[in-house]
């Protein structure tokens, strides 16, 4: 029987709370944590095989929109699916996200089992190579 | 039976003989014999296989049922275990950290990120003192009590907590409150947790939430407190460390 690919996943996130949460809500998938959109970019560029981005809004330095379009706009990440999950919940703000390319949004508070079957959508399980 | 009597079977050419015939027919008996046995087992087979259909339909439906009654009850742990993480992570940050101003802003991450609140405040009782600050503002709360640094009364569901330590929801009159959280430590109340909106997206405080909102009362105080006990000695050594330096030099 062939082994699960681990899914890799850039969080780019401002609260440390979120972090942990994800930490334990997504175990076992690997973890790369950004506490902004800068930095998320920069480990982006570490880690250019992610499998999704998870994605804060408000955010210091560059926020969840700036940092989603720079990505959509570089070929080589702009295949990579992105869910905003944020407390900006209004239509608007949804229609915003979805607009700059997000594959899905997600409202906080969130429950665990809506994130894993977004992820579950966008990156299917694979067999390890 | 028909392969092993083959050698004796009747051809044409045999020569018109009693004792051919008698083989013959015996052969033909035989060979009766056996497609009545098949026949009859396969008749045996079907009249089992009809008769036990409505009985594997049964089985089958209720397979199904139970398939059903599996996946609900999965769904229902998984939503449990996403709860008890909530908590879990929750307890986990309140904890992580020793200095005041992280405590603080785990209070408002949770409040925020996990209860869905837009506006809120966090009132605590002085280190030195006895009076009521409003150490923690988020959102413009449409109360006069939230205008000023300290809260010295006038909001109904607040006080009362204060003076009891009993969690408790609005709508009250006179109140914006949706619910105050008495924050305490050894059975003492030092402050409280008020939120007074939700996110738009966040329709009502669910029964979940009270579990949060326990926690919170619970551990939060706690946590703070113990941030607070280790400021003050952290200052109280530094002090120390300032005065033997000094002492020395002289």
């Amino acid at each position: 029987m062939n082994a699960v690919k681990t899914r890799k996943v850039l969080v780019v996130e401002d609260s440390r709370l979120i972090h942990k949460m994800y930490e334990v809500m997504l175990r076992p998938c690997m973890l790369i944590a950004a506490h902004d959109g800068r930095e998320g970019l920069a480990r982006l560029g570490e880690n250019p095989d992610v499998d999704v981005i998870i994605l804060d809004i408000n955010m210091p330095h560059m926020t969840g929109i700036e940092f989603l379009e720079q990505v959509k706009a570089k070929p080589e990440f702009a295949s990579i699916p992105v869910v905003i999950v944020s407390t900006e919940g209004k239509e608007e703000d949804v229609a915003r996200g979805l607009r700059a390319g997000a594959a899905a949004y997600l409202k906080k508070p969130f429950q665990r089992e809506d994130l894993l079957k977004i992820i579950g959508r966008l990156v299917p399980a694979q067999a390890a190579p | 039976m028909a392969d092993a009597t083959r050698e004796n079977r009747f051809t044409p050419d045999d020569h018109i003989d009693p004792l051919v015939t008698l083989m013959r027919a015996r052969q033909l008996i035989h060979e009766a014999q056996a497609a009545i046995e098949e026949v009859s087992k396969s008749v045996v087979q079907q009249r089992t296989a009809s008769a036990e259909l409505p009985e594997r339909e049964l089985r089958l439906a209720k397979a199904e049922i139970e398939r059903e009654e599996l996946a609900q009850r999965l769904a229902e742990v998984e939503h449990q275990v996403g709860r008890l993480m909530t908590l879990y992570v929750a307890t986990y940050q309140l904890h992580a950290t020793l200095d005041p101003a992280d405590v603080q802003s785990t209070i408002a991450e949770i409040t925020i990120n996990l209860l869905g609140a837009e506006q809120f405040a966090l009132i605590l009782r002085g280190e030195d003192s006895n009076v009521l600050r409003i150490r923690l503002k988020e959102g413009h709360i449409n109360a006069a009590w939230a205008e000023g640094e300290t809260y010295s009364g006038g909001d109904p569901l607040i006080d009362a907590s204060l003076l009891d330590g009993i969690l408790r929801f609005g709508p009250a009159e006179g109140s914006p409150v949706l619910v105050t959280v008495p924050l305490r430590v050894q059975d003492v109340t030092v402050g409280a947790l008020v939120i007074t909106k939700l996110f738009e997206h966040k329709e009502k405080l669910e029964e979940e939430d009270r579990e949060l909102l326990d926690l919170l009362g619970a551990h939060a105080a706690s946590a703070l407190f113990a941030s607070r006990v280790y400021a003050r000695a952290a200052r109280k050594l530094r002090t120390l460390e300032g005065l033997i330096k000094l002492v020395r030099k002289g």
